[in-house]
C-alpha cells in the first residue's frame, strides 16, 4: 500500500474512531442522567415532609451517607485537576491532592459528632441552638451562599469545559442543561434523590480512577513505582520545555519516552518534575493553600450537612472514617497517575502548554482522557469522561440542595414569613434551587478564563474564615459568646471576599501589602477571625442560654 | 434542647474527650504542615536527600495517607 493511498483510509479510521468515542461518551453520560431521573422519581414519593427534602429524613444508614460525602466531595478538580495539575508542575502539585485528603481530618476529630448531635436541618441550626440570635442564621446563611456559589461555579465551568474539549459541545448550552438536570433531581427528589445519586456517582467515579491506575501502573509504568521515579526526575517540566520553541519542535512525534530524552538533552540543566519550586515558590502562599484545604473542608456546608442524614453521631463519625479511607485511596491514585503521565503523554502535554493560557487548561483537564484513551481505549476514556460528569453531578447536587435549605429555612422562614407552613417553605427551597441554577451558569459564563481548581480552592478559603472557627468554638469551648460568634463569622467573610475579589480583579500576582497573595486568602481569614473570636469572647459575656447543657449534650456518650 | 448527661460527669468527660481529639488533630496537624512546609523551597535541600527509594519530601508527604488512618484506629479505640 502507497503512503498517498493509506492517508485517507488513515483519515476515514481516525473519523470513525471519533464518532466511536463520541458515541460511547454520549452512552455513559446519557447512563447518569437517566439513571438520576429513575432514582429521583422512586424516592420523590416518599420523600413528603420537610424533614424527608432536607436531611432525608435523618435515617440514612452510614454507610450510604459515608460513600455519598465521597460523592459529594470528589469535584471534577479531584478527578481530572489534581493528576492533571500534576503533570502540568511536577512535584508541587501533589500537596493539592493530599490537601483535599486532610481536610476530612478535622472534620472527623473536632466537628462530626457533637455537631450530629446538636444540628437540626443546617449549619446555621447548629449554631443558632446554643445562641438563639437570628442574626448568627442570618450570617451563616450569607456564607452558605457565598461558598456554595463560588464551589458551584467551577462545577459548571468543569462540565462545560470538558464537553467543549471533548466533544466540541456549546459551552453556554452545556451548563444550562446541567443546571437544569440538578434542578430537577433536587426539587421533585430532594436530599433522598441527591444522597442515592451521589452514592451511584461516587461509586463509578472512585472505581473509575482506580481502575485507570492500576491499568496505568502496569503498562505505562511498567509496574514499578521506581521506575516512574527515575523517569519523572529526568523529566523537564512540561511547563517549562513548552516555553523552549526547540523542545517543542524537536519532540512532535516523539514516543512519550523519547521525548522525555530528547528534551532533556536540549535542556540539560532545566529542574525536573520532581523539583520543589517549579510551581509554588514562596512558603506562606504553600502554607495558606493547606491551611485553607484543612480547615475548609470543615466549614463547607454541603459536607456538614450530611451528618444531620445520619441517625446518630456514632453513625456520622462511621460515615466520616468510610469516607476518609475511600479518598485516601482515591487521592493516592490520583498521585500516582499524575506521574505516569509522562512516560504516557509528555509530547501531549508539552504541545498543549505551548498554545498558550488555553493549552494550560487543556493539560490540567484533559490529560487524564487522554492518558485514559492511550491505555484503555475509547471505552476506557469514555469511562473516564463520565466519571468526570460524575463528580461534577454529585457535587453541584450536595451544593444546590445546601444553599436552597439555607435560604428557606434560616431566610424565608425566621426573616420573611416566620408563619409559613411547611409546604410553602419547601417551595421557597424549589425556588432557590432554579435561581441558584441560573446564577451558577451566569457565573461560569462570567468566569471562563478562571482556573477551576483555584476557583475550588477560592471557596476553601472562605469556608475556613468565615463557618470553621465559630463552629468549632461553639461546639467546645464553654466561653464562647454570641458576640464572638457574630463578629469571627463576619470577619472571616469579609477578608476572606475581599481578598478573593482583589485576587480575581488583578493582584493574583502581586504582592498585598507586602503578603504574598498566591496561596489565596486562606491564612489571612482563618487567623484574623480565630483572633477576632478570642478577643471579643474574652471582652463579652453571653456564653448563649445554656452553654454547659448545650455542650453536654453536644458530647453525649455515642449510642447507635 | 435535650440534655444528654448529668451536671455531675459531663465537665470531665468533655475535658477528656477534648485532649484526646484536639491532641489527636493537632498531632496530624503537625505532621501535615511539617510535610508541607518541606515541600517548599526553603527546604527543598533536605526534601530531595533520597530515603527509601524516593526524596525524603515526596515520602513524608505521601506517609500522611496511612499516618492518617493509624490517627483514625487510635481514636477509634481511645474513644470506646
Amino acid at each position: 500500500m502507497t503512503n498517498a493511498s493509506a492517508l485517507p483510509i488513515a483519515a476515514a479510521a481516525a473519523a470513525s474512531s471519533t464518532q466511536l468515542n463520541t458515541a460511547i461518551v454520549v452512552g455513559f453520560i446519557l447512563f447518569f442522567v437517566v439513571a438520576s431521573i429513575v432514582i429521583t422519581w422512586w424516592t420523590s414519593r416518599s420523600s413528603k415532609s420537610a424533614s424527608d427534602f432536607y436531611v432525608a429524613g435523618k435515617g440514612v444508614p452510614w454507610i450510604q451517607v459515608g460513600i455519598a460525602m465521597v460523592g459529594s466531595y470528589l469535584s471534577a478538580a479531584s478527578f481530572l485537576g489534581c493528576a492533571g495539575d500534576i503533570g502540568v508542575f511536577g512535584i508541587d502539585s501533589i500537596w493539592l491532592s493530599i490537601g483535599f485528603f486532610g481536610g476530612y481530618m478535622a472534620v472527623l476529630l473536632l466537628i462530626a459528632g457533637p455537631l450530629r448531635n446538636v444540628g437540626s436541618y443546617t449549619v446555621a441550626g447548629a449554631l443558632h441552638a446554643r445562641f438563639p440570635d437570628n442574626r448568627i442564621k442570618l450570617a451563616v446563611m450569607a456564607c452558605t451562599v457565598v461558598i456554595s456559589t463560588f464551589y458551584l461555579v467551577p462545577q459548571m465551568l468543569g462540565a462545560g469545559l470538558l464537553f467543549e474539549m471533548l466533544l466540541g459541545w456549546n459551552f453556554v448550552w452545556v451548563t444550562i442543561i446541567l443546571g437544569v438536570l440538578m434542578s430537577i433531581y433536587i426539587i421533585f427528589g430532594g436530599m433522598k434523590a441527591t444522597l442515592y445519586n451521589q452514592v451511584i456517582q461516587a461509586l463509578f467515579l472512585w472505581v473509575a480512577m482506580v481502575v485507570l491506575v492500576v491499568i496505568a501502573y502496569f503498562t505505562v509504568g511498567h509496574g514499578s513505582f521506581a521506575g516512574i521515579l527515575a523517569t519523572a526526575q529526568q523529566t523537564v517540566p512540561p511547563l517549562l520545555a513548552a516555553k523552549n520553541p526547540a523542545v517543542v519542535d524537536a519532540i512532535k512525534g516523539l514516543p512519550a519516552d523519547a521525548a522525555i530524552a530528547t528534551a532533556r538533552q536540549i535542556m540539560p540543566a532545566a529542574e525536573s518534575v520532581m523539583s520543589i519550586g517549579v510551581k509554588t515558590n514562596s512558603t506562606l502562599a504553600m502554607i495558606s493553600t493547606v491551611i485553607a484545604l484543612v480547615f475548609g473542608t470543615a466549614g463547607l456546608p454541603h459536607i456538614l450537612i450530611m451528618f444531620f442524614t445520619v441517625p446518630s453521631a456514632r453513625a456520622a463519625k462511621k460515615s466520616v472514617t468510610l469516607c476518609i479511607a475511600a479518598l485516601g485511596i482515591f487521592y493516592l491514585c490520583a498521585i500516582i497517575l499524575g506521574f505516569l503521565l509522562y512516560p504516557a503523554i509528555y509530547p501531549k502535554l508539552v504541545s498543549w502548554i505551548a498554545q498558550g493560557a488555553t493549552g494550560v487548561g487543556l493539560a490540567k483537564n484533559m490529560a487524564v482522557l487522554e492518558i485514559s484513551q492511550m491505555v484503555g481505549g475509547p471505552w476506557l476514556m469514555a469511562i473516564g469522561a463520565a466519571g468526570a460528569v460524575a463528580a461534577v453531578l454529585s457535587t453541584s447536587a450536595g451544593l444546590m440542595i445546601t444553599v436552597a435549605s439555607s435560604i428557606s429555612h434560616d431566610l424565608y422562614k425566621v426573616y420573611i414569613n416566620p408563619k409559613a407552613s411547611e409546604k410553602q417553605e419547601l417551595n421557597i427551597a424549589k425556588v432557590t434551587t432554579l435561581l441558584m441554577s441560573a446564577i451558577a451558569v451566569i457565573l461560569a459564563l462570567a468566569l471562563k478564563k478562571e482556573n477551576i481548581a483555584w476557583l475550588v480552592m477560592l471557596a476553601f478559603s472562605i469556608a475556613a474564615s468565615a463557618i470553621f472557627p465559630a463552629m468549632l468554638a461553639t461546639l467546645w469551648w464553654k466561653r464562647t459568646t454570641r458576640q464572638g460568634v457574630i463578629a469571627s463569622i463576619l470577619t472571616g467573610l469579609v477578608v476572606s471576599v475581599l481578598f478573593i475579589i482583589m485576587l480575581l480583579t488583578g493582584v493574583k500576582n502581586d504582592p498585598l501589602f507586602g503578603l504574598p497573595t498566591a496561596g489565596g486568602p486562606g491564612v489571612f481569614g482563618v487567623t484574623a477571625s480565630f483572633l477576632v473570636l478570642l478577643l471579643t469572647s474574652l471582652a463579652t459575656k453571653d456564653t448563649g442560654k445554656d452553654a454547659a447543657g448545650f455542650l453536654a449534650t453536644a458530647h453525649k456518650p455515642d449510642v447507635d | 434542647m435535650p440534655i444528654g448527661a448529668t451536671p455531675a460527669t459531663k465537665p470531665v468527660t468533655i475535658k477528656q474527650k477534648a485532649i484526646l481529639n484536639f491532641g489527636l488533630f493537632f498531632l496530624f496537624l503537625f505532621f501535615y504542615l511539617g510535610a508541607a512546609l518541606l515541600q517548599t523551597p526553603a527546604l527543598k535541600h533536605i526534601a530531595g536527600l533520597t530515603t527509601l527509594g524516593m526524596p525524603f519530601g515526596l515520602l513524608m508527604s505521601l506517609l500522611i495517607f496511612p499516618v492518617s488512618w493509624i490517627i483514625i484506629i487510635i481514636w477509634f479505640l481511645k474513644a470506646k
